[in-house]
């Protein structure tokens, strides 16, 4: 069982390896650093205690819609997805991603207390 | 069943209420005298000599100098005007030997005033001095222009006066008309509370109104159509203010009262008791004031007791006895019938007038009586009972000769008896109190001795029990017996004797502190919120570089993709784009460090428009660079396949 599960996640990573762009490599990477970030926050939040409450709500925020819009930004720019984003270009894309963060910072900021 | 029930007694609480009205408010002999002393001043002009003397003659006094009166009237008589005659006319009239002389024009002058063009004040004052210098007039043209005049000026004074002249016209004339407005005026009295009745328009109207009803209903011998409750009520409102403003309201009640008590018809009777209605065997007699509404005495009245019952008991002590009349008090000695002490509800009644108004009267006697206290006995008893009591007797109003001693396993017992001292009654008076003084300390405690069934007064002090009242502090307490009542005349305060309480455990201070309530209280500290507790700085810092560091993590993967910035172009759109991008993320810092959102929102509108004008250049730029690069490529593929 845990061989077949082994097989298919080194197959799995192989075929990352090999046939995503460089681009959307470095899309993935942005991904794994926010959702760490998140993580650690979430963490403390566990360990310590959830003082200054507004605080950790509006990182760990950050960090959830942050990850969301870059996801948004991937799957947008993949140009496997061209057919879905037909109207939307990648530079669209990228400017969309701009706008919401910085809707979204505001608010974490407003927030952060 | 039941409804009948139900009628029967909502007729007889009715009627009980309806029965029930006397007089609360009446004249006394200080307020005739004011009156009298009022109307007795001297004259400033010819109206205030008619109201004094005419109101001095309906109280029954005549005025000091007659002859000085006299002179004065003819004096100040104007004899061309109406009102002027009038008042000299009635004046003169009231004072025993005073003739004025009338002249012819002056008699023309009152006849033309009888019209239905003058006012009916005017007629008024012309009829009744016609009258009162004895000329003759005519009644009936009176009649219709006062008929003519009253359906003009329909107001209560001008009917009152109506009737007042009505009064002086011959008997024959035809006055029905105008008898029927006393009961149209009386219609228009307001109610208030069912106490009083009166005119709106006030105090001298509704005395006016009073004097002139029953000057006519005498005059034509017919009774006036008013209730004896109305008439009651009218006493009420008349003679309740007993400080009078002007000598025409002075004289407006002289004259009410004068009808009220000299009528043919209705007597207000004003039963008093005279002092307070105490009767003791020092005071026996029940001395009762019975007047007319001018506060004199009915001589001729028989007063009777209907019932005299009970309070308490219900029981009936007295029924249909006389009082007996002496020195125009009405007395009965009610102790003879020996009564209890307590109080007692007396149903009085006043008869021998038809006309007598209200005489049915309920009086509420108190009977006082002195007490004696029997049988003080005195003991201190053993909790377990295993030692015999030994019980001591102390004689009213001596003191105990040796002093009693409690400890906390004992306790001191008291019983007495209280008595009337004539009757030998048993009595339970309101307050009987034993009060227990330290005389070193200064503290008392106060208990209440209940009776039990047989009427035995019982007081137990248990030691033990009640120490908490004492403050547990042992000591010398002298013991009193207070006794009061409101039907006792002699309250009781005796030192009984000494008692020396033990306590066990002294727990008490050793002094006293009397509870002062009015000390300044211990000052209260506020407590500010305390702020919450914060992790250990220590531990705060190194979770920040922890969560800091996936932000290392990113670089070295960026590096390992190769993610370069080979590719920008230098035009100013994109320069501007990134330094505008750049602003806005150092505005959101300066935003969390000092501003507020309207603020924010201001300079990221700025900052923002020119990124955004910047960053569509610089994309358009890139995305036809990227068309431009898709195109070649496709081209080139094309080429390579064919």
């Amino acid at each position: 069982m845990s061989d077949s599960v082994f097989a298919v996640i080194s197959r799995f990573l192989e075929e990352y390896r090999n046939r995503t762009s460089s681009r959307l490599k470095v899309i993935d990477a942005y991904l794994l650093y926010i959702l760490l970030t998140g993580a650690f926050q979430f963490l403390y939040c566990l360990l310590v205690g959830t003082f200054p409450f507004n605080s950790f709500l509006s990182g760990f925020i950050s960090s959830v819609g942050s990850f969301i819009l870059a996801v948004c930004l991937r799957i947008q720019i993949n140009p496997q997805n061209k057919g879905d984003f037909l109207s939307v270009s990648p530079e669209r894309a990228f400017a969309d991603f701009l706008f919401a963060h910085t809707v979204l910072h505001l608010v974490v900021v407003n927030f952060i207390g | 069943m039941a409804l009948l029930r139900l009628v029967s007694l909502l007729v007889f609480v009715l009627a009980l209420g309806a029965q029930a009205l006397t007089p609360s408010h009446h004249l006394s002999a200080s307020d005739v005298d004011r009156l009298q002393a009022i109307l007795s001043q001297p004259f400033t002009d010819l109206k205030s000599a008619y109201f004094s003397i005419v109101g001095l003659s309906k109280l029954g006094v005549s005025v000091a100098d007659a002859n000085d009166a006299c002179s004065f009237i003819k004096a100040n008589v104007d004899s061309s005007s109406v009102e002027s005659l009038f008042y000299a006319a009635e004046a003169s009239q009231a004072l025993s030997s005073c003739e004025i002389h009338v002249s012819n024009e002056t008699r023309d002058l009152l006849h033309a005033a009888v019209s239905e063009d003058s006012t009916v004040s005017q007629i008024h004052q012309a009829v009744s001095a016609l009258s009162s210098f004895g000329l003759p007039l005519a009644s009936q043209e009176v009649v219709s222009a006062l008929k003519a005049r009253i359906s003009k000026e329909d107001n209560v004074l001008a009917i009152t006066l109506a009737l007042q002249t009505a009064s002086r016209l011959s008997q024959q004339a035809e006055l029905g008309e105008i008898l029927e407005e006393i009961e149209d005026l009386a219609a228009r009295l307001d109610d208030l509370g069912g106490v009083y009745l009166q005119f709106e328009e006030g105090l001298e109207a509704t005395a006016l109104f009073v004097s002139a009803a029953y000057a006519l209903s005498d005059h034509v011998d017919v009774e006036p159509p008013l209730k004896e409750d109305q008439v009651i009520q009218l006493v009420n409102s008349i003679f309740s203010k007993k400080s009078w403003d002007s000598l025409s309201e002075v004289f407006s009640v002289a004259s009410a009262a004068s009808a009220l008590s000299n009528n043919r018809f209705h007597k207000p009777v004003i039963v008093s008791a005279l002092g307070p209605a105490t009767v003791s065997h020092s005071q026996p007699l029940l001395q009762l004031q019975v007047t007319d509404v001018l506060c004199q005495p009915l001589s001729s009245a028989d007063v009777l007791v209907e019932s005299a019952s009970s309070v308490a008991s219900k029981a009936v002590i007295l029924s249909q006895t006389p009082f007996t009349l002496r020195d125009g008090i009405f007395e009965l000695n009610f102790m003879a019938s020996k009564p209890a002490s307590g109080y007692y509800q007396f149903s009085v009644a006043v008869t021998g007038d038809s006309r007598l108004v209200s005489n049915h009267v309920e009086l509420k006697v108190k009977v006082s009586t002195k007490v004696a206290i029997n049988n003080m006995d005195l003991s201190v008893v053993d909790k377990d009972q295993s030692i015999g009591t030994k019980t001591t007797r102390v004689e009213y109003p001596n003191k105990a000769k040796t002093s009693f001693v409690a400890d906390s396993h004992q306790n001191f017992a008291m019983t007495f008896q209280l008595v009337d001292e004539t009757t030998g009654v048993e009595l339970t008076p309101h307050q009987t109190f034993v009060r227990l003084h330290n005389q070193k300390t200064g503290q008392e405690v106060v208990f209440v001795a209940e009776p039990d069934s047989k009427n035995l007064y019982k007081f137990e002090l248990d030691t033990a029990e009640r120490k908490a009242e004492f403050d547990s502090i042992s000591g010398t307490y002298a013991l009193y017996l207070m006794v009061g009542d409101a039907t006792l005349e002699n309250p009781v305060l005796w030192n009984v004797a000494d008692l020396v309480l033990k306590f066990l455990d002294e727990e008490a201070p050793s002094t006293i502190q009397s509870k002062n309530l009015y000390v300044p209280k211990p000052e209260i500290q506020h407590l500010f919120r305390e702020p919450e507790k914060r992790p250990p700085t220590v531990l705060s810092n190194t979770f920040t570089a922890l969560v800091l560091s996936p932000f290392l993590l990113l670089l070295i993967l960026w590096f390992k993709l190769g993610a370069n910035i080979s590719n920008f172009s230098l035009s100013p759109s994109s320069l501007l784009f990134h330094i505008g991008h750049a602003a806005m993320l150092g505005l959101m810092y300066v935003y969390w460090t000092h501003l507020n959102m309207f603020q924010t929102l201001k300079y990221l509108a700025i900052i923002g428009s020119l990124t955004f004008l910047a960053g569509n250049r610089m994309l358009a730029q890139k995305a036809v660079k990227r068309i431009a690069a898709e195109q070649s490529s496709r081209l080139a593929k094309y080429r390579s396949l064919r």
